[in-house]
């Protein structure tokens, strides 16, 4: 029996329902339906391709498919893992996949006071310390995640190399792209940030409330 | 029409440059008799680089303002020195300068200057995407200090379009590993007068001064910016972390610079910074033992 009919067929309703797709997909505003309708549009033009042997369209989709797959299953962690943060320990590790890795040396300066700050770093190894507060910070702190949503946007302390290590970095254009890509991230990241901020505040007002408490309990000279 | 071509701007921002819009206007509270000096900072740096990168002057001198401890006179010292070093002088530059002695016609109309850079000085004023794998490449094989001589003509049209071409890399400058280099220097300059202001006010001007050690390009940059990095490490900062008991902090720098003037190799300067040192912890010893 010759199906070379119905393999047009099946061709041309495929190209039809692809076309389809392929116009949703350019019409989500924001990442994560795109990429699910990008994969749609991957298996529909696969299914297609097959019964007409058009090879060349098979073997493209074949490699968009598992790269939308995979850039969709990205996105879908970033936003679970900054969800879980906010009602966790506020901690920011799920930047870590987006971030790029650098040697510092001792004695570098990783930034200045005062200077405009456009990144965000974390501390792999090594030894990190804060010039003008003295404080050292350890191994797996964030700094810099605040200065992206203070209006001013500059850095209130130098941060300087003390043991030669490794930082992890990423600008602040790049948390913003992720930002309006997905507005589930950027709903839990603005959560999060100010969770942290609370967090900063609290921790202030203890330390305020332990040097009253202390400077009430030192017994004044006679 | 406007907001399709901004929106095609904004969207081609990193390869056509930002769209960088009116002039910064002078900051409120200037000291003095320092507006003409800051004005005339902007203005290079317009023409240098754009509004936004004036912005940035603007906003560094900021930090000056009303400070104690920084009269008119430093703050002019400042702002002319940091307009000087935002404005350094790599092959893009002396390119635009080339233009525009053209354009004003004081200068010859056939101008033909060769200059001699260090290869990783060229490489370096492209953007970092490009220029970085050049580099690694270049120093496999040993040759990232070798120079080479580029001719600044406008003697054929050939050389005139070549200006030309080399004035508009200004739109990646900002991208630019050299720009990195600069803008971190700037930055501790800065924080190096700012720590001065706090630990030894005394020694400031010695400080904002060290800026004229850094000028030019080539061996004479390189050179200038090893020693000014080799003081400030040696005295400046350790005076400032409290590690090193030096009380004139201004009277050692000057002995420094006038010995790295001596001797270009450095051997000079690290011999007069290692006695600089010796005496302030033989002094420090001394004061504290009584």
């Amino acid at each position: 029996m010759d199906t070379s009919h119905l393999a047009e067929h099946a061709g041309a309703a495929g190209s039809f329902f692809a076309s389809i797709f392929v116009v949703a997909t350019l019409s989500m505003r924001t990442m994560i339906p795109l990429r699910v309708f990008a994969i749609l549009t991957n298996i529909v033009l696969i299914a297609t391709a097959i019964p007409i042997h058009n090879y060349p369209t098979l073997v493209l989709h074949a490699v968009l498919l598992p790269l939308n797959t995979y850039r969709l299953h990205q996105m879908l962690q970033l936003v679970r893992d900054v969800k879980k943060s906010v009602s966790s320990d506020l901690s920011m590790e799920w930047l870590k996949p987006f971030m790029t890795e650098r040697k510092c040396r001792e004695g570098e300066a990783l930034f200045y006071k005062d200077e405009k700050a456009e990144s965000m770093y974390y501390i792999v190894s090594g030894r990190f310390r804060l010039v003008e507060s003295g404080i050292e910070l350890p191994v797996g702190a964030i700094v810099g995640e605040l200065g992206m949503l203070s209006p001013s946007n500059v850095r209130t302390q130098t941060l300087e190399c003390v043991e030669a290590g490794v930082i992890l970095s990423v600008s602040y254009d790049q948390v913003e792209q992720l930002y309006v890509q997905n507005p589930a991230f950027g709903f839990y990241f603005l959560r999060l940030a100010s969770a942290r901020l609370f967090q900063n505040i609290d921790t202030l007002e203890k330390r305020l409330a332990q040097q009253i408490a202390t400077a009430a309990a030192t017994p004044k000279p006679a | 029409m406007a907001s399709v071509l901004s929106s095609l701007r904004y969207l081609f921002a990193d390869f056509i440059g930002e769209d960088d819009g009116a002039p910064p206007f002078l900051p409120d509270g200037l000291p003095d008799g320092t507006a003409s000096v800051v004005s005339d900072g902007i203005h290079l740096l317009m023409d240098y680089q754009g509004a936004g990168y004036a912005t940035l002057y603007v906003e560094r001198l900021r930090r000056f303002i009303g400070r104690p401890g920084i009269d008119a006179a430093m703050f002019s010292d400042i702002a002319q020195l940091m307009a000087a070093r935002m404005s350094y002088e790599d092959p893009i530059r002396i390119a635009q300068l080339k233009l525009m002695e053209i354009e004003s016609g004081n200068g010859d109309a056939s101008i033909d200057d060769v200059r001699k850079f260090r290869l990783d000085e060229l490489i370096g004023a492209l953007p970092e995407i490009a220029a970085d794998p050049m580099l690694y490449v270049l120093d496999t094989m040993g040759w990232l200090h070798k120079r080479l001589s580029i001719r600044f003509s406008t003697r054929s049209r050939w050389g005139l379009r070549r200006l030309k071409l080399e004035a508009a890399l200004r739109r990646w400058r900002l991208f630019s590993v050299r720009y990195n280099e600069e803008r971190a220097w700037v930055e501790r300059w800065l924080h190096m007068i700012s720590r001065c202001l706090v630990k030894q006010p005394q020694s400031t001007a010695a400080i904002v001064e060290t800026a004229t050690m850094v000028r030019g390009y080539g061996d004479a940059y390189r050179h200038g910016l090893a020693d000014w990095h080799a003081i400030i490490d040696g005295l400046a900062k350790p005076t400032f972390d409290g590690v090193l008991p030096l009380d004139d902090l201004a009277g050692a720098v000057r002995e420094a610079r006038h010995a790295a003037m001596l001797d270009p190799r450095q051997a000079a300067l690290k011999r007069a910074i290692a006695q600089i040192r010796a005496r302030a912890i033989g002094a420090g010893a001394n004061a504290a033992g009584g």
